[in-house]
């Protein structure tokens, strides 16, 4: 009996660390599938040639929302159908924590083959071209010479073009035309016309409405758009700030003039209303806020969150800011290769097939943004496949903003919800702050991260 | 008496070797050898690696350039790290004392012979289980907002309620309400320890015209002294250790009011890549959480009271 209770309890024992090492069995076939934010799924669902002899599998990572899983998923399992000799693995998420993850994978090297990244996660990850392969040793298979030269040297770092960018993207106003239907007034076209708006927001339909919506990176990001406007230079030039303190405040008071002048709400009103995001606001939703100055990427987002029957338009940037064209339009979201992958041919076959290819373009469509590639964009919009809103958004930005983005502007010790935006702009609305203060916490700040 | 050891050593037999036997003998280790492989390497080794890392300015993708005490530096001159410890205390201050209360007074309750007690048992214990799920975040953000339930309700009553969410002075009293409310573990052990309380206690000090309350600090109190020391440990360690309610509620904010070390530690670890800064942060917490159970395991003589060592 005795003997007969070990043979079980080793049994049972061998069992566990079997089903553990299953559980960490690599080319896992199933599915851990949950929409949730912050969760992931990962699956190697397609039509493939299972055990091919030559066949090579890689792996293809992103984040995104729905509809673009269901575009890319649809658009992958295309590029295996016509390519059998090559197996795609996808791992694929919400933005919530996407970027932890993939910081922890690039150092451990467990990084996909081919990855959906953020323009500034070239410089963040591989600032010396560790982490990602130079592309022109694949320009073979990836044809570069659909994308310009400008956009490609944006993601050249270190002497090498860590990765190709999809599209381009800035900030731009959205407006919610009902609500300023209801107050009897236009859609502001300049300064002057949303600062009337704010009181006549007030006056007409009550305190809890407002023109515009702005969280704190928001208004950094509108503040440099404000600075560029008058100043006419780049926010930062050389690697150094390129504003004095002095400019800096001007660019603070002018955000404040804002609360002041009831465009926007204070940050503790938007914290109050408890919500995730501005597109998740229950206020953004109904109507209560009236203006976001957002990506043109997002564009889709805050539409469809709107309740039935409410008009959502791309607002104009305001002429009336300064004397220059203010504003900065960056590379929205590029691919690369790991520089770790074996397969680096394959990866670029994935990536033009994704980015160039006929095939591909048209299951993708504008699902990152309007694409850069010169025969996507053509395909695109001969075979309307561009949302109105987004390619609106976009051809605006494209048009006006001419300013330069440095990569180290979306560092997170200055974009985190404890970093120097965050500090300085809510400093400032929960009056902790004045002026001078704040513009000096935001530039000791960003020379703090430009190592200044 | 040395030469009768000499001797009888010399008489023992030699064993001969069998792999059988030393299996056999050895069965316990095998059984253990997953959790010890677990331990070592998922446990052990980032504990020790984590140490040396605090020493060093180890940077996620740029390595190591700098080794001292600079970290040590930066924690206890940094206003936002000083400013997260202070936060931190008083979470812990706050929420250890209140669980402890609530899970106690809630057992004491459960364990009268009341109707459904075990339907009431299960309710209570439900909020341990959800405990700082993202859904439980939505559900506290719906009922804490300027427009949620609560001020909702406190409109009734003509009061104008608070910004729960995005006033520093309420916020951290938010997140410790979440803590607070998952109090069902606590109370689980509460009620066991209750349960062991001696009958004949109880009613030799009715005899004696003691009344519920008497009864309660001079009898309960006293008897389930190991167990409130036990979960006053636990919790204290949990408490420090915080993450998931300012995570989820309010990302730290406002004003980094609900900033805890926990957060910080996270986000210097995994969004500025700061992995020398983030591990003496976490040996920081350490060394507190150490200082503090310490000093609980030494108070102890003075108020646990052990029935199984002559009352002390």
């Amino acid at each position: 009996m005795k003997k007969f209770k070990k043979v079980v309890a080793l049994c049972l024992a061998c069992t566990m660390v079997l089903s553990l090492a299953a559980c960490g069995k690599k080319n896992s076939s199933s599915n851990t599938t949950t929409k949730e934010e912050g969760t992931t799924e990962t699956t190697t669902e397609g039509t493939t040639t299972e055990g091919s002899k030559d066949q090579v599998t890689i792996k293809l990572s992103w984040w995104g929302g729905d509809e673009r899983h269901t575009a890319t998923i649809d658009a992958v399992n295309k590029f295996m159908e016509l390519n059998q000799d090559i197996k795609v693995e996808m791992d694929y998420g919400a933005w919530t924590g996407w970027e932890d993850k993939m910081s922890t994978a690039f150092f451990s090297k467990t990084a996909a083959d081919v990855n959906q990244i953020n323009w500034n996660w070239i410089t963040s990850f591989s600032s010396d071209g560790s982490a990602f392969l130079d592309l022109n040793e694949v320009k073979d298979t990836l044809d570069l010479s659909k994308f310009s030269q400008a956009a490609l040297d944006q993601c050249v770092v270190a002497d090498s073009l860590q990765a190709v960018p999809v599209s381009m993207t800035g900030r731009i106003f959205y407006f919610n035309k009902s609500t300023f239907d209801k107050a009897g007034i236009a859609v502001p076209t300049s300064l002057e016309e949303l600062k009337t708006a704010g009181q006549t927001f007030k006056d007409t339909l009550g305190d809890d409405y407002y023109p515009l919506a702005l969280g704190e990176y928001d208004r950094m990001i509108l503040m440099v758009y404000y600075l560029e406007s008058v100043y006419g230079k780049n926010w930062v030039e050389n690697g150094t700030l390129n504003y004095t303190n002095e400019e800096i405040q001007t660019g603070i008071d002018f955000i404040q003039s804002l609360e002041d002048a009831h465009v926007t709400p204070s940050i503790q009103t938007i914290l109050g209303d408890g919500a995730e995001s501005l597109d998740k606001n229950p206020k953004w939703m109904e109507g209560t806020y009236a203006g976001i100055f957002e990506w043109d990427s997002s564009a889709t987002k805050f539409r469809d969150a709107l309740n039935e029957g409410q008009e959502f338009v791309v607002g104009d940037y305001f002429k009336d800011m300064g004397e220059y064209q203010g504003g900065f339009s960056k590379v929205s979201l590029a691919f690369a290769i790991s520089k770790d992958t074996k397969y680096p041919e394959q990866c670029a076959r994935l990536i033009n097939f994704l980015l160039n290819e006929d095939e591909g373009v048209a299951i993708m469509g504008s699902q990152r943004g309007i694409p850069l590639s010169a025969s996507a964009l053509a395909y695109c919009q001969n075979n309307n496949l561009l949302d109105a809103t987004v390619a609106e958004a976009n051809s605006k930005i494209i048009a006006w903003t001419g300013f330069a983005l440095d990569p180290t502007f979306e560092d997170a010790k200055l974009k985190g919800t404890d970093g120097t935006y965050y500090d300085a702009f809510q400093g400032l609305s929960y009056g902790e702050y004045d002026s001078a203060k704040a513009s000096q916490v935001l530039a000791d700040g960003i020379n703090e991260v430009l190592g200044k | 008496m040395a030469k009768n050891a000499v001797n009888s050593a010399v008489f023992v037999p030699k064993q001969k070797f069998s792999l059988k036997k030393t299996f056999q003998n050895n069965l316990g280790f095998f059984f253990i050898l997953p959790w010890l492989i677990g331990f070592l390497v998922f446990r052990l080794y980032p504990f020790a690696s984590s140490l040396v890392y605090s020493f060093t300015d180890f940077h996620l993708f740029t390595g190591i350039h700098e080794t001292g005490f600079m970290n040590y530096k930066e924690i206890f001159t940094s206003d936002k790290i000083l400013k997260a410890l202070r936060v931190t205390f008083k979470y812990s201050f706050i929420t250890v004392p209140l669980k402890l209360t609530a899970a106690l007074f809630i057992a004491y309750i459960l364990n009268f012979k009341i109707k459904g007690v075990n339907l009431f048992r299960t309710a209570y214990y439900i909020p341990s289980i959800l405990g700082g799920s993202v859904a439980i975040a939505v559900l506290w953000k719906a009922i804490f907002r300027d427009d949620g339930l609560v001020n909702t309700m406190l409109g009734f009553f003509g009061v104008e309620g608070p910004h729960w969410l995005s006033d520093p002075k309420y916020a951290l009293v938010i997140i410790c309400l979440l803590r607070v409310w998952q109090f069902g573990s606590a109370m689980v052990i509460f009620l066991a320890a209750l349960k062991n309380v001696p009958a004949e206690l109880y009613e030799a000090a009715s005899i004696d015209g003691a009344g519920k309350w008497r009864q309660f600090f001079k009898i309960t109190v006293p008897m389930i002294t190991p167990v409130i020391f036990y979960n006053l440990v636990t919790q204290l360690c949990q408490a420090f250790q915080e993450f998931n309610g300012p995570y989820i509620i309010t990302h730290g904010g406002p004003r980094n009011s609900t900033t805890l070390m926990s957060l910080l530690v996270y986000n210097s670890a995994f969004q500025s890549h700061e992995m020398g800064l983030a591990s003496a942060m976490a040996w920081v917490m350490f060394i507190i959480v150490m200082v503090l159970t310490g000093i609980a395991f030494w108070s102890q003589k003075h108020w646990v009271y052990y029935s199984d060592e002559d009352g002390r």
